[in-house]
C-alpha cells in the first residue's frame, strides 16, 4: 500500500535533525562572513557533530554499526540538512549512501571486519567514490536513441601482483568528498577480465595523492585524485556489479541529490515567508498583500510537488516490489524527481529573494546563496537536457547496451 | 516605418562596441572576481570612456556634452552592456541624472553643476531614494497610508536646510560628486506632496558614505548607504518648488510617459546587452564544442535553446528601439516600463539557457556564464518586481 504516513522512528529523526539544523548549523552558516559563494569553507566541527547524531552512518545497516535508515528516511534527514547547509547536507549523505553500499553489499565479510571498527569510530572519516575520468561526460546528449559506439572505457586499471595484491594506476577527477575521505571506492579495468571492478582504498595509502578543488561549482567538497601504482590488498576488491551499484545510474536511485535541492528551495522558503510577515509596504506586512501572497504560494506548491516526486522516488526503492506488481510506473522516478526539482527551486529560490528587495543580492544575506545553490543543482554534474532523454529512451522502452558491452 | 540608423547613430554604436570589445570586456571578469565590494571599481576605464563621451552621452549639447538622442543612449548602453552589463550602468547612471539636471533644475544651477560634471571625467551622479524602511512605498505610495515611505527628513533654517537620516542601496553612492536626495520636507503630508529634492554635493558638511553593499551580480557597480547628520544644504540647491511633486528623470516640463521615461529605457537597453553577448558565446561554445566527437550545436536540444535565446533577444532589441524612437517622437506610452518589466524575463531566461547550453565542465562553472546569471538576477528587484509591474499597470489604466 502506498503510504506516505511517516512511522515515529521516521518522524523522531526529522525532528532531532531539524533541531540540530536549528541550533547547531544555522548560527554558524547564516553569518555574513560565511554567506560567500565564493568563499565556501566547510564546517568541520559540525559534520563530526552531525557524525555523533548518527548521520554521517544514517544508511548503513545497525547490524554494521550505523541507523539503517531506509530511502524515504535518507531523503528526509537530506532536506533537513540542506534547509542548513548544501555543503554539509552533500558531504554526509555522500559518505552515508556509500557506508550503506559498501559495508552493507559490497566488501567482503573479512575486510569489513577489519576496516569497518576504524571508520565507525572516527567522526571525522568520510568515503569518496573515484569513478570520473576526464573527457568521459556523458554522451547522451548526441547518443540519443543510439549506442554509444564510441564511448571510452575507463583507463584507471588495477593489476594483481605475485602476493594477491592489486596495484592500481588511475586519475580520478572531480571526485566528491575527495579532500575529507578516508577511504575511495576507486573503478578499474582489470586485466583479463570483462567489465570494471571496483577497490577499497585508504587515503592514506601511499601513491594516493589529493588534490582539492579551490572553488568547485558542485555542494560539498571535491577534487581529483591520482593513484601512482598504489597497493591494497587483494580483499579490498568488491563484489562484482558493485561499479553499477555505486554508480547508482539508471534512474531509480534514491532521490538524494533532489532531497538536497528540496531542502534549499525549503530555506529560501522559510526565509520569505518570515520576511514578509515582518517587512511592512503599503501599510501592512507585504505578505498581506496579493502579489507577495501569490508569490509565497507559487514557492509552496513548488516544494510540495517537488517533495511528492522525491518521496514517491523513495519509497520506491524501500519497496521495489511496487514495481512487479504494477503498483508504480516503471520509468526512471528518480530523474522525473531531479527534472522537476532542480527547474522547480531555482524559480522558488528566485521568487524567495524577490520578495527580499535588494537585500536578495546581497553577498551577506542569504538569499543569494540560495539563488547560487538552486543554480548549482540545476546545473549539476547530470544536465536536465540529457535526464530528458533518459526519460525519454525509458518510454519508447529503448535499451542502451552495457557501456562496459560496447567497449569490448 | 523606417528601421535604419542615422550615421551619427551608427557611429556612437560602433565607437561604443570598439571600447566595449577593447577596453571593457579585457578587465571584466577581473573585476566581477575581486572579493571586497569597494575594490571592484576601476577609476582607469571610467575616464578612458569618459574621454570618449560615455558618461556625458546625454547632457545637452549647450551644456558641453553629446545631446544625443534616445535611440543612441539605447544603443550605446546595449554595446557597453555587451561586454559588461556593471560598467555600462555605471556609465549610464549619469546619463539618467543629468537629463534630471536638463529637466528639473534652474539655469543657474545647471551653470553651477552641469558644467564641473561635463569638465570632471570623474565626476560622477547618484540619487538617493531607497531608506531601509521605505523601498517599495516610493514607488508605489500606498493611498492608505499617507505617511509612509522615505523618512529622511530637511528642515529649513535661514537660507540652509539640514537633512537627517539615512539612504540606503544608492547607486554611485561611493563613488560620485553629486547627488539628488529626496527628502521629507512635510512630514505630515503623502509623500508626493511632502517631499522635496535637493541638489547634494559629495562634501557637504554633515554628509557621509557608509557601508558598501557586496551585491552577488553586477560587481563593478557601486552601490552604499548614505549618511546625513546635520547635513546642511543651501536653500540654492532645492530642485524645483519645495515640497514639488517627486520629479522623475528624463521627465520634467516635457514628460511624455507620467513615469521615469529614461530610467526604465536604460534597464532594458542594458539587458539588451546582455542578452547579445549570452547568445554570441552561446553560439560561439556550441559550434566549437564537441561532445562524443560532434559539436554540440549538432543536438537538436541545443539548437532549440539557441533559437530561444535569439528569438527573445531580438524581440527585446525590437522592443528597446521602439521605446528609444517613441521617447525621441515624444510618444505618449507605457511601453517604457513594460519594455523594462519584459527585459527581466527576458535577460533571466536568456542567460539561464546559455548557463544549460554550456553545463557544468569538470567540477566548474564558467566563470563568464555564472557572471551573466548572476547580473541578470539584480533585474528582479530593480526592473521586473511587481510593484514595477503594477505600477506600469496602473499608469496603463
Amino acid at each position: 500500500m502506498y503510504n506516505l504516513r511517516l512511522s515515529p522512528e521516521q518522524l523522531e529523526i526529522r525532528d532531532t535533525v531539524r533541531e540540530f539544523v536549528t541550533r547547531e548549523v544555522k548560527p554558524v552558516l547564516l553569518k555574513a562572513d560565511r554567506l560567500d559563494v565564493a568563499d565556501r569553507r566547510l564546517p568541520m566541527h559540525l559534520l563530526e557533530e552531525a557524525s555523533r547524531l548518527g548521520l554521517r552512518t544514517l544508511a548503513l545497516s545497525e547490524d554494521n554499526g550505523g541507523i539503517g535508515a531506509d530511502a524515504l528516511t535518507s531523503c528526509i534527514v537530506a532536506e533537513e540538512l540542506a534547509a542548513g547547509d548544501a555543503d554539509i547536507a552533500a558531504v554526509l549523505t555522500e559518505t552515508s549512501r556509500l557506508a550503506h553500499l559498501i559495508f552493507d553489499r559490497a566488501l567482503p565479510q573479512a575486510e569489513r571486519d577489519r576496516l569497518l571498527p576504524k571508520f565507525l569510530a572516527d567522526d571525522g572519516a568520510h568515503l569518496a567514490f573515484a569513478d570520473r575520468e576526464a573527457d568521459t561526460d556523458t554522451r547522451l546528449g548526441v547518443n540519443y536513441h543510439r549506442p554509444d559506439v564510441t564511448a571510452p572505457s575507463l583507463a584507471a586499471t588495477a593489476v594483481q601482483a605475485g602476493n594477491g595484491d592489486w596495484v592500481i594506476t588511475a586519475t580520478k577527477t572531480g571526485v566528491a568528498n575527495a579532500p575529507v575521505a578516508r577511504a575511495f571506492a576507486v573503478t578499474v579495468k582489470i586485466a583479463g577480465r570483462a567489465g570494471e571492478g571496483v577497490l577499497l582504498v585508504a587515503a592514506d595509502a601511499p601513491g594516493v595523492i589529493v588534490a582539492p578543488h579551490a572553488k568547485a561549482w558542485p555542494h560539498g567538497t571535491s577534487g581529483d585524485v591520482t593513484f601512482a601504482d598504489c597497493r591494497v590488498p587483494a580483499g579490498n576488491l568488491l563484489a562484482d556489479g558493485s561499479a553499477a551499484l555505486l554508480r547508482d545510474a539508471g534512474g531509480h536511485g534514491v532521490p538524494l541529490a533532489q532531497a538536497i535541492n528540496l531542502g534549499i528551495g525549503r530555506a529560501a522558503y522559510e526565509a520569505a515567508i518570515g520576511y514578509a510577515k515582518l517587512r511592512v509596504q503599503g501599510g501592512r506586512p507585504i505578505a498581506e498583500h496579493q502579489a507577495i501572497g501569490t508569490k509565497l504560494a507559487n514557492i509552496a506548491i513548488k516544494l510540495e510537488v517537488a517533495r511528492a516526486t522525491i518521496w514517491q522516488a523513495a519509497w520506491a526503492c524501500d519497496h521495489p516490489e511496487a514495481y512487479a506488481d504494477r503498483s508504480l510506473t516503471d520509468l526512471p522516478l528518480q530523474t522525473i524527481a531531479q527534472v522537476f526539482t532542480r527547474e522547480a527551486m531555482l524559480e522558488a529560490a528566485k521568487d524567495a529573494a524577490e520578495v527580499f528587495g535588494a537585500m536578495g543580492v546581497m553577498r551577506d544575506m542569504p538569499m543569494q546563496k540560495y539563488v547560487h545553490d538552486a543554480r548549482v543543482c540545476l546545473h549539476g554534474s547530470d544536465s536536465n537536457r540529457d535526464a530528458r532523454l533518459r526519460i525519454a529512451e525509458a518510454l519508447l522502452g529503448y535499451r542502451r547496451p552495457a557501456l562496459a558491452a560496447a567497449a569490448e | 516605418m523606417d528601421f535604419a540608423l542615422s550615421n551619427e547613430q551608427r557611429d556612437w554604436q560602433m565607437t561604443a562596441r570598439k571600447f566595449a570589445d577593447e577596453e571593457i570586456r579585457p578587465i571584466s571578469l577581473a573585476r566581477d572576481a575581486i572579493p571586497t565590494a569597494r575594490e571592484t571599481f576601476d577609476w582607469e576605464i571610467v575616464k578612458k570612456g569618459s574621454k570618449l563621451g560615455f558618461r556625458t552621452l546625454a547632457v545637452p549639447k549647450e551644456y558641453g556634452g553629446h545631446g544625443t538622442d534616445f535611440v543612441t543612449q539605447a544603443l550605446v548602453m546595449a554595446e557597453l552592456a555587451r561586454a559588461d552589463s556593471a560598467m555600462s550602468k555605471t556609465f549610464s547612471q549619469n546619463w539618467k541624472w543629468s537629463h534630471l539636471i536638463s529637466h528639473a533644475c534652474s539655469d543657474e544651477q545647471k551653470a553651477r553643476f552641469l558644467k564641473p560634471f561635463v569638465a570632471d571625467d570623474t565626476f560622477l551622479l547618484g540619487k538617493g531614494i531607497s531608506e531601509p524602511g521605505a523601498g517599495s512605498d516610493n514607488r508605489l505610495p500606498p493611498e492608505d497610508d499617507p505617511k509612509s515611505g522615505l523618512k529622511l527628513r530637511a528642515e529649513r533654517k535661514g537660507d540652509d536646510w539640514i537633512l537627517n537620516g539615512e539612504k540606503c542601496f544608492i547607486a554611485n553612492a561611493p563613488v560620485g560628486k553629486l547627488f539628488f536626495i529626496d527628502a521629507r520636507t512635510d512630514p505630515s503630508a503623502p509623500l508626493r506632496q511632502g517631499t522635496t529634492m535637493f541638489l547634494v554635493p559629495r562634501d557637504t558638511p554633515g554628509f557621509r558614505i557608509g557601508k558598501v553593499f557586496n551585491k552577488s551580480g553586477w560587481r563593478f557597480y557601486q552601490n552604499g548607504e548614505m549618511i546625513f547628520e546635520n547635513a546642511r544644504v543651501p536653500q540654492a540647491n532645492v530642485v524645483g518648488q519645495v515640497n514639488g511633486a517627486v520629479r522623475k528623470a528624463g521627465g520634467g516640463g516635457e514628460d511624455t510617459t507620467g513615469g521615469d521615461i529614461f530610467g526604465d529605457l536604460e534597464l532594458c537597453a542594458n539587458a539588451l546587452g546582455i542578452c547579445d553577448d549570452a547568445c554570441q558565446v552561446a553560439m560561439r561554445h556550441a559550434r566549437t564544442v564537441k561532445q562524443g566527437g560532434r559539436y554540440l550545436f549538432e543536438q537538436q536540444i541545443v539548437q532549440l535553446h539557441i533559437n530561444k535565446m535569439y528569438m527573445l533577444t531580438e524581440a527585446l532589441r525590437s522592443f528597446v528601439l521602439r521605446v528609444a524612437w517613441e521617447h525621441d517622437k515624444k510618444i505618449r506610452s507605457c511601453n517604457a516600463g513594460l519594455a523594462m518589466n519584459f527585459s527581466t524575463d527576458v535577460v533571466q531566461q536568456v542567460t539561464e539557457l546559455y548557463m544549460d547550453v554550456r553545463g557544468v565542465e569538470g567540477c566548474s562553472m564558467d566563470h563568464h556564464a555564472d557572471k551573466l546569471a548572476r547580473d541578470a538576477i539584480i533585474w528582479s528587484h530593480l526592473a521586473g518586481d511587481s510593484v514595477q509591474r503594477m505600477k506600469v499597470a496602473r499608469r496603463l489604466s
